[in-house]
């Protein structure tokens, strides 16, 4: 959306950069007159840096956050930076090079001494980072001494006899002057800028303990780009050494306008938000690499003069022999690095790590199921309302640990983060809010328990799909029963009762014939005999596709049974009432260990015992017939034992040759 | 006799009204399930209700209860359930009780046991289905008291057991009355059952004695 604020804090961004590309040709003009002032052409990228960066950022942020004065203060610095450099190449032209060229060279001059407006933005940053606001009403004389100091200073540049250099020769325009009695206020304003430097510092300071989530990371991330302060200073150290004074210079402008680069960039982060959450590791891998650079170069240090002792200074060997062994000690440096600092400055996850791979090492060895992985990252990132969900590859739902799917996995107050392992989803973490300000915890963690997610997550999977066939195999037998119940009405109360019905109208016939008639009675009479064995055929039918007996219990039906067999058959059987899927199960294990006992081995007398205890079936049959019976090869036994395992039962077969058969049965029964 | 038949099957219902009406009986009502069977058998008060078990609207054991509950009911009116099989659930203790009935639906074909059956039942005896018998004098429950009875008695048991008289049962080619009355005195006597010259009640001791032993 266009907006004016945004239209005119664009507008003075690019003026700060049009004002410095000028700035930069006149320096160009002046370099031609080969005078000795002019900047170094390696530096125009950090001029053009050191007022772009904070021009486009303050830019962006009034135009994200119109209400947020950081933006204005950074779009104001850019431009009034710009203004003070490019000031002096001009002095240069209009002055020296060119002169009378261009008007006011000597104002040009006065501006390029007012430099010290350099702090000036970051300065205010530091008061009002990052919501614009000073951090408590008690802070507001501090910021009124900075802002007074800042003024002073310019002031004193100002109505000063003489320009700052390089243009100390140059007269004054302005047409006021300090009184010489006030001399003292120079080196004051100068002492009080500096105090407010501090204060601004203290200002951060006091804003990041106080912090808490994402304004924490708002500070890191100025406190950060803070930290290069030290840093840079270490670097000029180097450079000094090894250029001599020569160039120290301009090493400090650069190294000053890198700062303003970095600081710019880390309000912009901070305000903005993006990549907000990335500061931890960035603070970890510039440790990690400082440390890793420090002990490198350490490492090529000690070679080159114990190598140096050895083959002589200067040899190529020495040099060859260093650079290798530091490219042989890389990869260990870097991970020792790695956990030095994690060990240091960041414990916890440091110890989630460790916690982490020895559970991966455990699950490797067999000592731990993949599932406990859930459990693991729970300790491991010390959120103890951690929970982790698996993605089922199949059905793309969650499921947790025993595979009970999880329908709404972002329903309560936690928040949820997904696993990824090669790209592809694989699980989901539900943790406490709070674990959202350490990001690089959670990626380094849940990073280091992919793989063993993901074995569980396939476990979960194939356990679900192998209750699941499970679950159709008892769900097809139970049809089965059923259907075996269907039909055994269907020839009970249909065709049984149709065929008694055409016997009684026959026998009405019979019975009524007239005299004269009689010869007919006795064919009738074999007619209705016909019925009658058509209907004993029936009844033995429908037993046997299901005894109607089951209908009053197991007990019953195995009674009915015994007396049925051709050889002697005891009965014990609990007067229970099971589930009907287990009484059908039941009644034909034995039926069929009877028919398959009586077939093939001959018993006189046969045994079946059928008891509930422990919340299952248990039966046993027992024959005193010639044994050698197996599951495998074709007997009634192995259909046995699917009819059983369908219902989530066993079945054990003991079958010594010669010593009769003993095929003990257990199903669950719930009771 | 006057009698009500209920049975869902229209066909089976006319034959053995068919039957019956030969037979000389007056059929006063026939109905197709069990509340119209309760509606009929108040209204007549018949000597007579035979019932299917299963009928409308479950076709489980509608008949039965409706027989329980005619009995309570109408003590006049007697029952003669018929079933397409064997079912002892609640058969035994009706039966002990008298003026009721319970056959296989097929044995209406010997019609002549039929109508005796009927005819015992309304007089206030039973009749029990010889397969019911025969799961009642299966071995394996009371072997030690059933083992002592010689094969002959035990084939006199059992029609005592399904109500027949001492002359219904010497109507056997192979038994006269007086044979008959030996074994009935022997099995008594080996089951340790009062010797009683009322046939119904000699039929309820035995039943009561094979219901006890059943377990």
């Amino acid at each position: 959306m266009r907006s004016a604020p945004r239209v005119i804090a664009w507008c003075l961004a690019l003026a700060a950069l049009a004002v410095v590309a000028g700035g930069l040709l006149l320096d160009r003009i002046a370099a031609q007159e080969h005078l000795p002032e002019s900047g170094s052409v390696w530096l125009y990228p950090f001029l053009i840096a050191a007022v772009s960066a904070p021009a486009v950022v303050g830019a962006m942020i009034v135009g994200r956050q119109a209400r947020n004065p950081i933006g204005w203060i950074l779009v104001v610095g850019a431009l009034s930076l710009a203004v003070v450099l490019a000031a002096s190449p001009y002095a240069w032209v209009a002055l020296d090079a060119h002169p009378g060229s261009l008007p006011g060279g000597s104002w040009a001059a006065l501006v390029s001494s007012l430099w010290p407006i350099f702090f000036a933005w970051p300065l205010a940053v530091a008061f009002v980072f990052p919501d614009g606001r000073l951090p408590s009403r008690r802070w507001r004389p501090y910021a009124l001494f900075a802002v007074g100091s800042m003024t002073l200073l310019v002031l004193v540049l100002v109505l000063s006899d003489m320009l700052e250099e390089p243009f100390s020769d140059v007269a004054n325009p302005f047409p006021l002057r300090l009184p010489e009695t006030v001399g003292f206020l120079r080196p004051l304003a100068w002492l009080s800028v500096f105090a407010s430097l501090f204060i601004g510092a203290a200002a951060i300071r006091v804003r990041y303990r106080r912090s808490l989530g994402v304004e924490r990371l708002q500070m890191l991330w100025l406190a950060y780009a803070a930290l290069l302060i030290p840093l840079g200073v270490v670097w000029f150290l180097v450079w000094s050494l090894v250029f001599g004074d020569a160039g120290t210079g301009d090493a400090v402008v650069a190294f000053l306008l890198g700062m303003e680069v970095a600081v710019a960039i880390a309000v912009g982060v901070a305000v903005t938000r993006y990549r907000l959450y990335d500061i931890d590791r960035l603070i970890n891998r510039t440790l990690v690499y400082s440390v890793l650079s420090a002990s490198l170069g350490l490492v090529y240090a000690l070679v080159s003069l114990l190598a140096g002792v050895a083959f002589g200074r200067g040899s190529t060997w020495v040099t060859a022999l260093a650079v290798l062994t530091v490219t042989v000690t890389f990869g260990t440096l870097r991970g020792r690095a790695q956990a030095a600092v994690d060990w240091r400055f960041n414990r916890i996850r440091y110890e989630g790590l460790q916690r982490v791979r020895a559970f991966a090492d455990d699950v490797g060895e067999g000592r731990r199921e993949p599932e406990d992985v859930g459990v693991v990252l729970a300790a491991a990132l010390r959120d103890p309302s951690a929970e982790l969900l698996f993605r089922l590859p199949a059905s793309d739902v969650y499921a947790d640990r025993l595979g009970t799917v999880v329908m709404n996995p972002t329903g309560d107050d936690r928040s949820a983060t997904k696993v990824k392992h090669r790209g592809q989803e694989i699980g989901l973490l539900r943790h406490n809010r709070a674990l959202l300000a350490r990001p690089d915890l959670l990626r380094s963690v849940l990073g280091a328990a992919s793989l063993a997610i993901e074995i569980a997550r396939l476990r979960v999977e194939v356990r679900i799909q192998l209750a699941e066939v499970e679950e159709s195999r008892g769900r097809v037998v139970r049809a089965g029963y059923e259907e075996r119940r269907r039909l055994e009405r269907d020839l009970h109360d249909g065709a049984q009762q149709r065929l008694v019905t055409l016997g009684i109208v026959l026998r009405r016939l019979q019975r009524s014939l007239p005299r004269e008639a009689q010869i007919l009675g006795p064919a009738l009479g074999s007619a209705v005999d016909e019925v009658g064995r058509a209907i004993e055929d029936l009844r033995t039918i429908a037993a046997g596709v299901r005894p109607p007996r089951l209908d009053e219990g197991l007990a019953a039906a195995l009674a009915d049974l015994a007396r049925a067999s051709p050889v002697r058959v005891d009965v014990k059987a609990t007067d229970e009432r099971l589930p009907e899927a287990v009484e059908a199960a039941a009644y034909f294990v034995v039926c069929e260990a009877v028919t398959n006992a009586v077939k093939h081995g001959s018993p006189s007398h046969v045994r079946v015992e059928a008891m509930v205890a422990n919340g299952a079936l248990r039966l046993v049959v027992l024959d005193d017939g010639g044994g050698g019976a197996t599951l495998v090869g074709g007997t009634g036994l192995v259909g046995l034992s699917d009819r059983v395992e369908a219902q989530g039962g066993t079945l054990l077969v003991h079958s010594p040759v010669g010593a009769g058969t003993r095929i003990e049965v257990e199903i669950p029964c719930g009771s | 006799m006057r009698i009500v038949i209920a049975e869902d099957t229209v066909l089976l219902r006319e034959g053995l009204a068919g039957l019956l009406e030969d037979a000389g009986h007056e059929i006063v009502a026939r109905v197709g399930d069990a509340q119209a069977l309760m509606a009929v058998v108040a209204e007549h008060e018949p000597d007579l209700a035979i019932v299917d078990v299963r009928m409308p609207p479950d076709y489980e054991d509608e008949g039965m209860r409706a027989a329980a509950d005619i009995r309570r009911a109408h003590p006049h009116t007697a029952v003669l359930v018929l079933s397409q099989h064997v079912e002892t659930r609640h058969t035994l203790e009706l039966v002990g009780a008298g003026g009721f009935g319970y056959l296989l639906k097929h044995r209406v074909l010997d019609v002549d046991d039929f109508l005796d059956a009927a005819r015992r039942v309304s007089e206030g005896g039973s009749a029990l289905d010889p397969e019911v018998v025969a799961t009642l004098l299966s071995p394996q429950p009371h072997e030690d008291m059933l083992s002592e009875l010689t094969p002959r008695e035990r084939e006199v048991l059992a029609l005592m057991a399904e109500g027949r008289t001492n002359a219904a049962i010497a109507k056997r080619p192979w038994l006269t009355e007086r044979t008959v009355e030996t074994h009935v005195r022997s099995i008594l006597g080996k089951l340790g059952l009062p010797i009683s010259g009322d046939d119904h009640r000699r039929v309820l001791a035995v039943l009561a004695y094979l219901r006890a032993s059943a377990v």
